[in-house]
């Protein structure tokens, strides 16, 4: 049993660690690779900007801009185009402007703050992602059900109102696997963080 | 110049070192951990260093940055699964401990610090380091009122912990 008032005392007596390190060891460790999650987060998060590009380099661009011309969404999609990149680059500089401020000679609750943050700025981008395509999505759907091209390719007495449902759903669950996907990411990066950082803004 | 700077961060650093031990055996239980988290916080204290204008002193810079590292930055690496032999080592040490009683106090000690949270664990450290109220608030970014409000919980749950 250690009284508690006994407890500084076997605190300052405490001998050198027992792992003590020479100049030459410590020399060695400072050009190591770090394995910081801060590293983890940018490396991540520059993937969640940079993977919806590389697959559209998979994609037919010939078949799509027919697809386009087709059904008349060629002059709509260019307006989402310049939007979305309007948007993208903003989400950017948030994101650089957020990591610049991430700091290990802060505060230990203003570092957590800041990298909470720069991820939030990669969560909202994913909602925006995941938005952008619902509506991207419903326009292309509404565009080719009510076109007569289509609707003359359908077998007579097809009911439009189950073809939206069974289109909606498909879609909404393609959308649910990619927000779960991004959740999981997501948690699994600031799990530990976020229950540190709600333990010190307790009762501030 | 660079080169300079290397031999005067890896000297204080070296004359300090027993402050990240500290951290070290606060926040990690087997020797792997604890070596791997002393080179993380060495490697964060490093890139940092150039950012430090001696503001504060070098040994109150380097507890922020080892809770940093310890409380948010480290994530584990795959190297601390092969560990077998280190664990016998260990065994053997803790053998060794048990002839003197400080030691045994201090292994006690440590052992009730692992079971308080991250959080609790600075403070902790900080308290046995005799850090006042002030330091401590400037080291975890909170009020001092709350910084004595968790300090007295930390204490009373150490207490319970070592009188049960």
């Amino acid at each position: 049993m250690v009284p508690l008032e006994n407890l500084k005392n076997v605190w300052n007596k405490q001998e050198d660690c027992k792992y003590k390190f020479s100049k030459e060891e410590i020399n060695k460790m400072i050009y190591q690779k770090s394995s910081s999650v801060v590293k983890w987060i940018l490396i991540i998060s520059i993937l969640e900007f940079v993977l919806p590009y590389i697959l559209l380099l998979f994609t037919d661009y010939d078949s799509s801009k027919d697809f386009y011309i087709k059904y008349d969404l060629t002059g709509i999609m260019k307006i989402y185009f310049i939007i979305h990149f309007i948007v993208i680059l903003y989400f950017i500089y948030i994101f650089y402007k957020n990591y610049k401020n991430i700091s290990v000679g802060n505060s230990v609750k203003e570092l957590m703050k800041n990298i909470i943050k720069t991820r939030k700025t990669v969560k909202y981008y994913i909602y925006y992602n995941i938005g952008i395509a619902a509506v991207i999505g419903v326009n292309i759907f509404y565009k080719v059900f009510t076109s007569a091209t289509f609707k003359e390719t359908l077998p007579e007495n097809t009911n439009l109102i189950t073809l939206w449902a069974i289109a909606l759903v498909l879609f909404t669950i393609v959308l649910l696997i990619l927000w779960g996907i991004y959740r999981l990411i997501y948690g699994l990066l600031l799990k530990k963080l976020k229950v540190n950082y709600a333990e010190l803004e307790k009762n501030e | 110049m660079t080169k300079d700077l290397e031999h005067k961060f890896v000297a204080e650093l070296e004359e300090h070192q027993n402050i990240i031990h500290k951290v070290c055996r606060t926040y990690t239980n087997n020797e792997a951990a604890h070596k791997d988290l002393f080179q993380e916080i060495t490697i964060q204290l490093w890139r940092a260093y150039p950012k430090f204008r001696g503001e504060s002193k070098f040994s109150t810079w380097m507890y922020r940055v080892s809770f940093n590292t310890a409380i948010s930055l480290y994530r584990k690496s795959k190297r601390n699964i092969n560990t077998s032999p280190i664990y016998d080592n260990l065994k053997e040490l803790e053998y060794q401990k048990y002839d003197d009683e400080h030691d045994k106090q201090l292994d006690l000690l440590y052992k009730a610090i692992h079971s308080l949270n991250d959080i609790e664990k600075a403070l902790a450290l900080l308290y046995l380091e005799d850090k006042s109220y002030r330091e401590i608030s400037n080291t975890l970014g909170i009020s001092e009122v709350n910084a004595r409000v968790k300090m007295n919980r930390t204490k009373t749950k150490l207490k319970n912990i070592l009188n049960p």
